[in-house]
């Protein structure tokens, strides 16, 4: 799951070789598809969502990937950020923490945010959060596998612990 | 707001506070207005460096003070 224009195709791609349309424009994506990947040998199944904005969908790819999601109550959710923009992606990674999914998150795109003089402390907030969160940049498959070897570890944890770690709500 | 002016947020309505906070739109944010589109069309503003667009009905109930 993520913002549309983050990356999730790339990953997709990337991570089970498929070879789903990925343009530098948003909205690429407007249903989902579904692929294979192995870990640890097992197989497991990966579904590329459109992007959204939040949970609460306001057009016709946002309700596919809202229904997916809440179609696999099971699964663990890799949750793509733009790590450039990472205010409005950790809104939608809430969410979706918020509703008990294990989330993953990716913040993608490191490399623009690195060229923008964006720092990111991934281990803090990893502590904040609770859920792996791993720097990558999908096209150039750089993080791509410690994503994919955190998965494992990638649990459901409670709101209100993400509130206390960070001193309560202002 | 005009084009290229920036300004602070100061209100959003109740019952779209959650679709401004998806885009990173919310109370004390800055925003910097970036294209007025004719006939009633969208706006564009830059919040955070990421540029989004806005439906006049949405705009509209979003509380901006100019700089």
């Amino acid at each position: 799951m993520g913002h549309p224009n983050v990356g999730k195709s790339v990953f997709f791609n990337r991570l089970t070789g498929a070879n789903v349309t990925e343009s530098n424009y948003p909205g690429t994506t407007v249903d989902y598809t579904k692929g294979w990947m192995k870990i640890e040998g097992e197989d497991v199944e990966l579904v590329d969502v459109p992007g959204t904005f939040s949970l609460d969908p306001k057009d016709k790819a946002e309700d596919v990937a809202v229904a997916m999601l809440h179609e696999t109550k099971d699964a663990k959710v890799i949750t793509v950020i733009d790590a450039s923009k990472i205010e409005r992606g950790l809104y939608l990674a809430l969410e979706i923490i918020e509703e008990g999914y294990s989330v993953v998150i990716a913040l993608n795109m490191w490399d623009v945010a690195w060229d923008k003089n964006i720092r990111i402390d991934a281990r803090n907030l990893e502590k904040i959060l609770g859920v792996p969160v791993v720097p990558t940049t999908a096209i150039s498959g750089e993080g791509i596998k410690e994503l994919v070897s955190r998965l494992k570890s990638a649990k459901p944890v409670e709101v209100d612990d993400i509130i206390a770690n960070v001193g309560g709500l202002t | 707001m005009d084009y290229d002016e920036k300004g602070t947020v100061i209100e959003i309505d109740r019952d779209l506070q959650k679709r401004g906070a998806g885009r990173g739109i919310r109370v004390g944010k800055t925003l910097r207005m970036i294209t007025k589109q004719p006939i009633k069309g969208p706006v564009d503003v830059i919040v955070d460096e990421a540029e989004t667009s806005l439906g006049l009905e949405l705009a509209d109930r979003i509380i901006v003070e100019v700089d």
